[in-house]
């Protein structure tokens, strides 16, 4: 959580954006022992970044998600340990890592093994390139936002790994259906992006938040606030295409199918235990999180929001909020498509749209242009 | 869409009215029913051994234990294996046996759950209600015999 | 059929009148010869027929008479003959019945199958099978049902010996599980649903077979709850130790509804007339019931549709548990309520009876609203409709055939309500209607347990009226009936009411003690589950899952 009011450096200042471990360089003066210190200095912004993100998805997630829940339906959830019963989460992870890992016979081992590292690790890997604001932002390759896309979607190699390697029928079934479903999502969540990158003409984070906050869409008469031209703003119908789209890559109702409790018992992930259970378990918070930053980041303004820049990461962390809330607020009310409905919706629907989109982006960006 | 939304307001409206229907067991005692059929409490010197509860008793839970001279001797009740129909309690002519609302009994082991005719005996009642009361008003009620304290015997 | 044109118009004749005693001189002529003896219950003209003679009797019956509803068969043993009745009935007036009995010798026990006739006697066969040792000829799949295939004996039949250990080697039985399902050539994939699983409402193993996603084959699995319940009834009194019991059939809920079978049943064969208060008051528990069930039943369902603990799962829980409380209340236990005896019901309404009026009103009260946000929640919801109609599709006349009752038949449009049909109870003086639904598909079912519901609420607001103004000293719960109840030996009835998932009938022989000689249950959940297969096959998992749903079984009372 320390990175959240470590640096009160702002996050722009015109030219290129000053990166967390460029900071720590400074501060630390670790720039004398060259590139040793440089890594050193990456390392430990990294270490940071990735404290801030698991404190976020992996104790506050799980907590909130219970709280959200139990308040749609009328229930108190957990209250007994810590204030509003969040020491519970501690106590689960007690109780989850002391259990024994148990490991069946007939499981595929390396990948089996694997699978649950493959899941968490690949959404981790995500936040690096993701300006969280308040100087919080770890690199800022000029593909950024391929960079995300694609280590997003490395998740479906560890769902299908799981699936397959469990040795279970349900755990394949659920493993085919994550193929199934990421790949039809997939192509329409990218290029409903590239319509944000027409927008910016940028792949570079950093360059797409300085875009959307750069420009003002328009001024509130009376209030004289400036509403600035966040992509979810100036396109709306890209903004919800690629929430829908969102919502099926990281498998949340209404398409939780790789999962589907009920009917696949727990997918892919039903022979999981004790510590490789955490893993799987942590891995989907982080991508409904990621997918959250990467809403937030290139339709939402990123970490832009009133206040002094410093600010930045609270609204970064709201607006990621905000797209968590919105899934289990999903979940509450929304049953889950049949999976043959779901690839209609994914081919037929959500593609030919997400295209209709892009072209449409494209010639009205050429025009203003 | 516009019934997804539907959906979606309903249960946004139960999160922002924030009843809850929680009952905070332990920490708060649910409302029992007066009629609530719990842990039987039984009373020697009530019991004629007339055994039509043992007679009655659907599943054998009860069983009683005699001399030659027909006195009673043992009185057991597996209260695990009772199903709680209250049949014991409706063929009783003397109120020997009855029903209390108390709910909460536990055993380590299912032979902890064989109540002889002692443990049924010092099973208290279930926030000082006493169950005849409220089944069949006229009749007189264990509860107020003796003075002062709930006097069972 | 030589005596074919007579009874052709006959059925006809019937519909007109419903609620007419059965014509049994027309019935003695369509079967002539083949009727070899009477053999009278006290609800039906019996007809005693030749084992080989049981499909065209049957169909007979069926097509030309019009009795199309096989509700159940009854198999037992007598000292010197075996016994299958097949328990007849027409949709269209259930109060129209006849028995066929099909008596064998002890030494060689084969009856001809019903199953050709009547797709639901497949079942009720494979059980009167299992636990009585009757063999059916040209029955598809004369297996074991309820106990497992290793099981040694019949335990119903008379010779079979309780003592005996059933644990016994491989040599002696073959290991069920030995065929491997693995074929090279295959492309389909074997999946076991359950018994462990989250959808299958308590333990029910489906058998099924999957190509890709799409369901190849599904065979329920049942008997992991069987628990002997019809044999625990003949082991007790008439008079008091049958009554607790009811309750553990059908365990969700619905326990005064299940009360009620018996104690029809039994009132009937005891010739016990039940004072007109304590009907009152088992009508209005009894839908008190069946709004706890039927809610019960809506949240599972949106369970295996929406998937984990959703918000509609927990609303129709908090629902039901203000049922639960008024229950409570009114019986003094929340499930297993004991509360209806031969002859009443054993309590008065709970005093302050002012207080009880109040609580059930309010609840009655809420309940529009409620079922308004169920329709915003659920059945408004696209996506549930994307989901739901025209998967599981279950067709009017194949329903009938499985012997399909209750809201399944109801919402395959089959219009029959045995509180009206065969009115019981109350019932009759008050005002409400049937709901029935043309969709034969899953939506339909899960509409029409809504509106029954909204039917339930009026029928209890009638009973409360009625309640309120009832003279203070006119206020029996229960006729006067003897200590000891002895029916006459060898008299026999089958009685069904309305339960929460359909016809749940019973059947009683006395053989002159205070015991019942035969206790047999016609679960409406046993035959409704025999169509999953019929609704299934060809579609997804997750439509599976869903059909299952809307069966709204439980296995108490698939198992007994």
């Amino acid at each position: 959580m320390s990175g959240a009011t470590a640096s009160p450096f702002p996050l722009q200042n015109g030219g290129d954006p000053v990166l967390l471990p460029e900071h720590i360089t400074e501060l630390t003066g670790l720039g004398q022992f060259g590139l040793a210190g440089e890594l050193l200095a990456t390392f430990v912004a990294a270490f940071i970044v990735g404290n801030l993100i698991l404190a976020m998805t992996g104790v506050a997630g799980p907590w909130a998600k219970r709280k959200i829940t139990a308040s749609f339906t009328d229930r108190i959830a957990v209250n007994h340990l810590g204030p509003g019963g969040i020491g519970i989460i501690i106590a689960d992870s007690v109780r989850l890592l002391a259990k024994e890992n148990i490991i069946p016979e007939n499981v595929d081992r390396p990948a089996y093994d694997l699978a649950p590292i493959v899941i968490a690790g690949s959404a981790m890997l995500g936040f690096a390139v993701i300006p969280m604001g308040s100087g919080i932002h770890l690199a800022d390759p000029e593909v950024g936002l391929a960079f995300v896309f694609a280590v997003a979607g490395i998740a479906s190699i560890g769902l299908v790994m799981a699936g397959y390697a469990s040795g279970n029928k349900y755990s394949l079934l659920g493993g085919l259906r994550a193929v199934a479903q990421n790949v039809a999502y997939e192509i329409p969540l990218v290029v409903t992006g590239m319509s944000v990158v027409l927008f910016a003409g940028s792949l570079q984070m950093s360059e797409i938040v300085a875009v959307q906050n750069e420009t003002t869409l328009f001024t509130i008469p009376g209030l004289e606030w400036a509403v600035p031209a966040w992509f979810a703003l100036v396109n709306p119908f890209a903004f919800v295409l690629f929430l829908i789209a969102n919502f099926a890559e990281v498998g949340r109702n209404p398409f939780d199918m790789p999962e589907a409790p009920a009917e696949l018992i727990a997918g892919y992930q039903t022979e999981y235990s004790s510590v490789y259970f955490v893993l799987v378990y942590l891995g989907e918070f982080l991508h409904i999180f990621l997918g959250g930053a990467i809403i937030a980041t290139i339709f939402l303004g990123g970490p832009a929001g009133p206040g002094p820049d410093e600010l930045g990461i609270f609204w970064f962390i709201l607006k990621i909020w905000g797209v968590f809330f919105l899934t289990q607020w999903l979940r509450s009310a929304v049953p889950r498509v049949r999976i043959d409905q779901l690839i209609e919706i994914g081919w037929k629907g959500l593609l030919v749209l997400s295209f209709a989109n892009l072209g449409l982006t494209a010639a009205i960006v050429g025009v203003i242009a | 869409m516009i019934g997804v939304l539907k959906s979606m307001a309903t249960t946004m409206k139960h999160a922002l009215d924030g009843s809850t229907f929680t009952v905070e067991y332990p920490t708060a005692a649910p409302d029992v029913s007066p009629r609530f059929r719990g842990v039987h409490k039984f009373s020697q010197e009530r019991c004629i051994w007339c055994r039509q509860c043992e007679n009655v008793c659907p599943n054998d839970t009860i069983q009683i234990v005699m001399d030659d001279k027909r006195n009673g001797e043992q009185y057991n009740l597996h209260i695990g294996q009772c199903i709680y129909c209250r049949l014991c309690e409706e063929v009783c002519p003397v109120d020997a046996i009855l029903l209390t609302q108390n709910f909460e009994f536990t055993g380590d082991t299912k032979h902890d759950l064989v109540y002889n005719k002692e443990q049924l005996k010092s099973v208290p009642w279930y926030k000082d209600i006493d169950p005849l009361e409220s089944r069949e008003p006229d009749r007189g009620a264990w509860i107020g015999e003796g003075d002062g304290e709930v006097d069972y015997q | 059929m030589s005596t074919g044109t007579e009874p052709e118009t006959e059925p006809e004749a019937e519909l007109t009148e419903p609620g007419s005693e059965t014509d049994e001189a027309a019935l003695e002529s369509l079967l002539g010869e083949r009727a070899i003896a009477r053999d009278d219950h006290l609800n039906a003209p019996g007809f005693v027929i030749n084992p080989n003679d049981v499909q065209s009797v049957l169909s007979d019956l069926r097509d030309e008479a019009g009795y199309d509803h096989l509700s159940c068969v009854t198999a037992q043993q007598y000292e010197d003959r075996y016994e299958s009745i097949y328990h007849m009935k027409k949709f269209a007036d259930p109060t129209d019945e006849v028995s066929i009995v099909v008596p064998t010798t002890v030494d060689n026990p084969v009856s001809q199958s019903a199953e050709p006739v009547f797709r639901t006697a497949d079942w009720h066969e494979r059980e009167a099978y299992d636990l009585v040792g009757v063999e059916y000829e040209d029955h598809p799949d004369l297996r074991r049902i309820l106990l497992p295939e290793t099981w040694q004996g019949h335990p119903l039949s008379k010779d079979y010996d309780q003592e005996k250990p059933q644990l016994v080697t491989l040599t002696e039985h073959q290991n069920p599980i030995q065929p491997d399902h693995r074929d090279a050539e295959s492309d389909t994939m074997f999946l076991n649903i359950g018994p462990h699983h989250p959808a299958t409402h308590g333990v029910l193993h489906v058998k099924t077979v999957l190509d890709g996603e799409t369901v190849a084959d599904v065979e329920p699995d049942i008997g992991y709850l069987h628990r002997c319940e019809e044999q625990m009834c003949e082991q007790g009194t008439y008079r008091h130790q049958i009554m607790p019991y009811p309750d553990r059939w059908d365990y969700v809920s619905a326990g005064l509804l299940n009360e009620w079978a018996y104690a029809r049943a039994i009132e009937d064969l005891a010739d016990i007339e039940v004072p007109e208060y304590a009907q009152i008051i088992r009508t209005m528990g009894s839908e008190l019931c069946r709004i706890a069930s039927h809610m019960l039943a809506l949240g599972t369902f949106a369970l295996d549709v929406y998937g984990e603990f959703t918000a509609t799962f927990m609303y129709t829980f908090r629902d039901r548990e203000v049922i639960q409380d008024i229950l409570e209340d009114l019986t003094g236990q929340r499930m297993m309520f004991n509360y209806f005896r031969v002859g009443g019901v054993a309590w008065d309404l709970p005093e302050p009876r002012e207080e009880f009026f109040e609580q059930t009103r309010e609840f009655l009260n809420e309940l529009p609203t409620k079922v308004g946000e169920y329709n915003d929640l659920i059945t408004g919801n696209e996506i549930f409709q994307t989901r739901c109609i025209d998967t599981g599709v279950l067709e009017t006349e194949v329903a009938k055939d499985y012997g399909c009752t209750g809201p399944v038949a109801r919402g395959s449009g089959v219009d029959y309500d045995l509180r009206r049909d065969d009115p019981y109870g109350y019932y009759e003086q008050l005002d409400w209607d049937v709901i029935t639904r043309d969709g034969c598909d899953n939506y339909a079912r899960v509409l029409c347990r809504m509106e029954e519901v909204e039917e339930s609420a009026k029928i209890i607001e009638q009973c409360l009226d009625l309640l309120e103004d009832w003279p203070e000293d006119e206020r029996d719960v229960q006729a006067n009936v003897p200590r000891t109840l002895k029916p006459d030996a060898g008299t026999e009835i089958y009685r069904a009411v309305e339960g929460a998932k359909g016809e749940l009938g019973i059947y009683i022989r006395s053989d002159g003690s205070d015991k019942p000689g035969r206790f047999k249950i016609r679960s409406p959940c046993f035959s409704n589950l025999q169509a999953l297969e019929e609704m299934s096959e060809g579609e997804y998992i997750p439509d599976l899952i869903a059909s299952l749903g809307s069966l709204d079984i439980v296995l108490g009372e698939v198992d007994r």
